[in-house]
């Protein structure tokens, strides 16, 4: 339990420190967003509006603390403006709207790709030097240094291009409308296939080699020699014994491994056009809607937390020695 | 020094991927001299197959694929491995300096540390890039190498822990050696292995990165690297109108430097970590073994 507060306070003031960068970055940089979109709009916008946008940012005539204070005032009321580029919708809705699909999109990834990779790490490492090690590891040891990008445009290219297997763009047919009917879920999961697939094996090779070591690392410990002396059988050794204390480094390299998670799900959302907060954020970033990027920001550093909070209690769980503490 | 170099390159997957980065270096070196045409002159019809004078094809602008793709290993290994030094030496000087000083700078250090490694990375990048405007490859090397260092900083500090409890060290704490050469001369030298290690897969996460903001449209369009060829190949919608050429070689060269620098960081860790010295060794005794056991049932046979 001191273990989760303790944590829980970590996570608080990591937060914070975020909030701070994302109040920080518009007020240290050069120039200022009201006055960039005024440039970019092309007269669009009126210049009386100006003192009006300003305020939008959080720049109100005031002195530097009290314009930090609301700006903290206003996350704590999930009040983060209005979009510019789905005006009139606010920020939070319009984030809201793309949330389930980037949580789909990264949960199930996550799941495929950790418990394949967890599962081979343990094979390759039980059978050092034979063939599912031999196989395993090398191609494990390639993707592990393929970036997002080039996975997601090769499967776009092969997979929905040149081959149409799977479609190229959207969450689901544009034609359906949402409901719980097989009719709709299986355009959802027709069309998540590819992006789900590009990012799981972005992922796989990391979760793969961080397994494998950690398991080779437990290989010669005595405990193993006594399992199989006490003639258990070899699987019973491999996952009881030696796969759950190996799980341990694993779990903390699993929260390690969030950044890339949702840094590959930002890249992959941006090539199959999947209707999720990153690409939420790159369409905020082309269309200058600077209150959706800063929303959007503290919406991924939530979540990155949240996660890590979901790593830290299954932690609690795998490690006996944790709820004692 | 030579001796280092020597165990290196005795390791296969090391010296396999030192051949491909040092080929990269020499592709960076003398693009001039490689490269057959100007990388943004238009020098051919829009979006040309590969050929004999287009070996790669050309893009919608008419630029020759390959001289780009020359060109962009100058920018995109420069970028690499300036972000990488900076990564580098802001990860090892916060390691070792929360690790031998310890208590309350250790506290801090750390603190600010893991608050770093939370937070989402690329979507920072991004906000950061997308507040500047579109920025140059220097700028970039600068912004990733500024904000990628905690992860090396949290191993190194692990490791120069560890050597801390260690009797040499100790040792010259016990005979007043000053801190200055407790740091450098006892400790770092020590730390070497895992300072390359993070050194090398900095320059692959940048390497990466640096492509994948300028593809999102965040570089300086100016720029003649990887991540502005998907950028251009993406905009012109070259993967959808079948140019694939011009979206597959950027890709492939990434992917290229990408396994040759993480081979060198498998042999890296294999040295300094002879229990992970497995795939083709470990192989090749088990084939000895096997060999040997099957002469021996024969001699008894016999």
């Amino acid at each position: 339990m001191r273990f989760l507060l303790k944590r829980l306070g970590f996570y608080g003031v990591a937060f914070l420190v975020a909030a701070t960068f994302n109040f920080m970055i518009p007020r240290m940089l050069p120039g200022n967003p009201a006055d960039i979109m005024l440039a970019n709009s092309g007269g669009m916008i009126a210049p009386e509006a100006r003192d009006a946008l300003m305020a939008t940012f959080g720049f109100i005539d005031a002195p530097l603390h009290e314009q930090y204070f609301a700006y903290l005032g206003s996350i704590f009321t999930w009040d983060f403006g209005l979009s510019i580029k789905f005006y009139p919708m606010p920020v939070a809705d319009v984030l809201m709207q793309a949330l389930p699909w980037t949580l789909f999109l990264t949960g199930s990834a996550l799941l495929i790709s950790f418990s394949i990779g967890t599962l081979l790490g343990i094979l390759a490492a039980w059978r050092r030097g034979r063939l599912t090690d031999v196989i395993a590891s090398p191609t494990a040891l390639a993707l592990q240094s393929v970036p997002a990008v080039v996975v997601a445009l090769c499967g776009l290219y092969f997979l929905a291009v040149q081959n149409r297997v799977f479609p190229t763009s959207y969450a689901f047919n544009p034609s359906l409308d949402p409901a719980w009917s097989w009719e709709f879920i299986s355009s959802v999961l027709y069309h998540g296939f590819l992006p789900v697939v590009t990012l799981s094996v972005v992922l796989i090779g990391g979760y793969l080699i961080t397994m494998r070591n950690n398991m080779i690392g437990q290989l010669g410990e005595d405990y193993l020699a006594m399992a199989e002396a006490k003639g258990l059988s070899d699987a019973r050794v491999r996952y009881a014994y030696a796969a759950r204390n190996a799980l341990l480094p694993s779990v903390t390299a699993l929260a390690l491994s969030f950044g890339a998670l949702f840094g590959g799900s930002l890249i992959t959302e941006v090539v199959f056009n999947y209707p999720g907060v990153g690409n939420l954020l790159y369409l905020g970033i082309v269309g200058r809607d600077f209150p959706l990027i800063q929303g959007q920001l503290l919406i991924m550093t939530l979540a990155m937390l949240l996660a890590n909070l979901a790593v830290d209690l299954a932690y609690v769980f795998l490690d006996p020695r944790l709820k004692r503490a | 020094m030579s001796d280092l170099l020597r165990t290196f390159l005795r390791n296969r997957k090391a010296a396999i991927g030192l051949t491909i980065v040092l080929i990269y270096v020499a592709i960076a070196i003398f693009a001039p001299l490689i490269a057959p045409f100007d990388p943004v002159a238009r020098v051919g019809r829009p979006h040309q197959a590969p050929s004999a004078e287009h070996w790669l094809g050309t893009t919608r602008m008419g630029r020759d694929v390959f001289s780009q793709l020359i060109w962009g290993t100058r920018t995109s290994l420069m970028v690499g491995i300036v972000a990488g030094l900076i990564v580098t030496a802001i990860g090892t000087a916060i390691g070792i300096t929360a690790a031998y000083f310890g208590s309350w700078v250790d506290d801090v250090l750390n603190f600010l540390t893991n608050v770093v490694l939370v937070l989402p990375q690329l979507p920072l990048l991004l906000v950061l890039a997308a507040f500047l405007g579109q920025v140059g490859p220097w700028a970039i090397a600068l912004i990733i190498g500024l904000t990628s260092w905690a992860w090396g900083a949290r191993v190194t500090r692990a490791q120069a822990m560890s050597l801390k409890t260690r009797d040499f060290i100790q040792a010259s704490a016990m005979i007043g050696e000053p801190t200055w050469r407790m740091i450098l001369v006892e400790m770092l030298p020590n730390l070497l292995s895992i300072i390359g290690f993070n050194f090398i897969g900095s320059v692959i996460f940048t390497i990466i990165t640096e492509a994948t903001l300028e593809f999102l449209g965040l570089g300086s369009p100016l720029a003649t690297s990887w991540g502005t060829m998907l950028y251009n190949a993406q905009t012109a919608s070259a993967i959808m109108v079948g140019a694939w050429w011009e979206v597959l070689a950027p890709c492939a060269a990434i992917v290229l430097i990408g396994i040759g620098l993480s081979l060198m960081n498998f042999g890296v860790d294999e040295i300094a970590n002879p229990r992970m010295r497995t795939l083709g060794n470990v192989a090749k005794a088990l084939r000895i073994e096997k060999r040997l056991t099957r002469q021996r049932m024969q001699e008894a046979n016999q």
